[in-house]
């Protein structure tokens, strides 16, 4: 599907008039087109100053609007920290940053692929952090983020966007969303991995191994109570993200388990602290850095201590939709 | 000044054959800046003791092609642009060939090129210059500013600035996002010599880079240039980013082809 969080922006705008829309410079790319065309008196250009925008989000918020902020998540977070630390996250205000193109779902190299944004954002006092997984989530989300008291770091990825859930599905601040429940190994995960691990989840229940599958979507405040709830249930956890293992969701699962005493076996699958490249397809990427369904089978494969080589799950990984990395 | 004009359809011809391969890519940018960066290469800039900094990664398709016409490059290599595994990014990285400094972060450039000359000026080496691609777009980033500021303040002559004034970004032209206008004034201002020139007309650059590598400030070339320069190509294929159908990559070989027989 194509410009989900475009349209559900729209959609929120004409019945909200305090939501107001910047963009870096990437409106199309970021789906904020749709909004330029319906609501061009609140629209923004900030062009390509990421640090200046940010701080004008964070005034306009103390003058009672609600900004959403555009560009892909490289900008919106690493370039312009300082600001968000200063004029959003210390005064708590309500400002949402959406940053698109996750980890390595750009094959532009390390300067647009955001691999760390999801542990810089997660380190800041007040922010809340989500990372969606599907149309129907971002539909859904897009309203509850707008009434977050304090700031939002919103992930999304670019162009194609799959639907994986029926549209009863409701998206929670508060509780991560259990898919489905087992005992050998328990699954985390978030954004675009979701649909991976519903295909490895499936692989492995067709083998026989009873995996728990957790999507994840709000990294921070993470759900401690379904995390150990399922963690406790299982022999041994995998996380799965499009982001480096440190400081994503492997590391808010990690953290969760030690403190609350759980002694389980963990995988993470992330980028595991290694800076990528450009290519020509993302979906190149995914594979040499580990993170189709293959690979988390493979991890619950062992986990779960199977003989023999892991089941391959054949024509799942392609990333739908190619993009320029622009 | 006819070596220069070739050199530049020959990174046209060569960047063309690069996009043409993967069907889209950065195609204008390297329209915009061919004559900037064949008057470098035809002129003042050295490889063997010179910095070459490509401020906005995009651009390096530019300097792998200016790089294979010197030598530094296997012509084979160029094949390899964009593709998976190629050390020839389309976005320049720290693996690019063909430049001392480059990023796909924009607006980052002009900072590593102030830091370069900084280093030579420090060690004592007061032959190296140091030469910086910057697009206009870049401007609009808050870091090009400070970098300015300190430039002018530590007189670093040696540091010479082209700006590819292509009017292009993202989001459309740069002109209806943010007025950059005057530049040069606002160079000056800052410390710096400026020369606003037409950065297509290879005398008009190359006379502007001789007066900057001779002045005792450090100075800056805005060429004033467009991203469809130098090629026929339908409407609409122009801009940050275009796919190049297979016809009309065909058809614009042949025109370079032609032009350079």
């Amino acid at each position: 599907m194509l410009k989900p969080y475009g349209r559900a922006l729209v959609k929120l705008a004409g019945q909200r008039n305090d939501i107001v829309c910047l963009s870096g410079d990437l409106t199309r790319q970021c789906e904020v087109d749709l909004f330029q065309e319906r609501f061009p008196e609140r629209f923004v250009h900030a062009g390509m100053a990421e640090a200046n925008m940010i701080g004008m989000a964070g005034a306009m918020a103390r003058r009672g609007f609600v900004p959403f902020v555009h560009t892909f998540g490289v900008f919106a977070t690493r370039r312009p920290l300082d600001q968000i630390i200063n004029a959003v996250a210390y005064p708590r205000l309500p400002v949402r940053i959406v940053g698109f193109m996750p980890g390595i779902s750009s094959p532009g190299g390390p300067s647009h692929q955001a691999i760390d944004d999801v542990a810089l954002m997660r380190a800041l006092p007040n922010m809340t952090v989500v990372d969606l997984a599907d149309a129907t989530e971002i539909e859904k989300a897009i309203p509850v983020i707008a009434d977050v008291d304090g700031p939002v770091y919103l992930r999304l990825k670019r162009g194609e966007i799959p639907v994986v859930f029926d549209h009863d599905h409701e998206f929670s601040l508060d509780r991560a969303r259990v898919l489905r429940s087992g005992t050998d190994v328990a699954i985390f995960a978030s954004g675009m991995m979701v649909p991976t691990a519903i295909a490895a989840a499936s692989t492995l229940a067709d083998e026989g191994v009873d995996v728990s599958l957790v999507d994840v979507p709000v990294i921070k405040p993470l759900d401690i109570e379904t995390v150990i709830e399922v963690a406790t249930s299982a022999r041994a956890v995998i996380t799965a993200e499009n982001h480096s293992v440190i400081g994503g969701l492997g590391s808010a699962v990690a953290e969760a388990m030690a403190e609350a005493g759980i002694g389980r076996r963990l995988r993470r699958i992330g980028v595991q602290d290694t800076f990528a490249e450009g290519a020509k397809t993302a979906d190149s990427l995914f594979r040499k850095y580990s993170l189709t369904t293959d690979d988390i089978v493979s991890a619950a494969w062992s986990l779960s201590d199977r003989p023999g080589p892991a089941p391959k799950t054949p024509g799942l990984d392609t990333v739908a939709g190619e993009y320029s990395p622009v | 000044m006819d070596d220069t004009v070739e050199f530049a359809d020959r990174i046209r011809l060569l960047a063309t054959r690069m996009i043409a391969r993967q069907g889209f890519g950065y195609l204008g940018q390297a329209m915009s800046s061919a004559e900037l960066i064949a008057s470098l290469y035809c002129g003042p800039y050295r490889p063997d003791r010179d910095e070459l900094v490509c401020s906005p990664g995009h651009y390096v398709i530019g300097f792998y092609a200016a790089a294979c016409e010197i030598g530094l490059l296997d012509e084979s290599a160029l094949d390899t642009y964009g593709d998976d595994g190629s050390h020839l990014e389309a976005i320049g990285t720290e693996q690019s060939p063909g430049v001392d400094l480059t990023t796909g972060s924009l607006g980052q450039g002009l900072s590593g090129a102030v830091g370069l000359a900084l280093a030579h000026r420090m060690h004592g080496n007061t032959d190296s210059r140091v030469f910086a691609l910057v697009s206009d777009g870049e401007l609009e980033e808050g870091q090009v500013w400070e970098a300015a500021l300190f430039a002018a303040h530590n007189q670093l002559s040696s540091l010479v600035v082209i700006i590819d004034a292509n009017d292009s970004q993202v989001d459309g032209p740069v002109s209806t996002i943010t007025t950059l206008d005057p530049i040069a004034d606002k160079w000056r201002s800052f410390g710096w010599d400026a020369f606003d020139i037409d950065g297509h007309d290879v005398d008009e650059v190359s006379d502007a880079l001789q007066k900057a590598i001779t002045s005792d400030r450090p100075a800056v070339v805005i060429g004033r240039t467009s991203t469809t320069h130098g090629i026929s190509l339908p409407d609409g294929v122009d801009g940050h980013f275009i796919k190049l159908p297979q016809d009309v990559a065909g058809s614009a070989i042949a025109e370079l082809e032609r032009r350079l027989a």
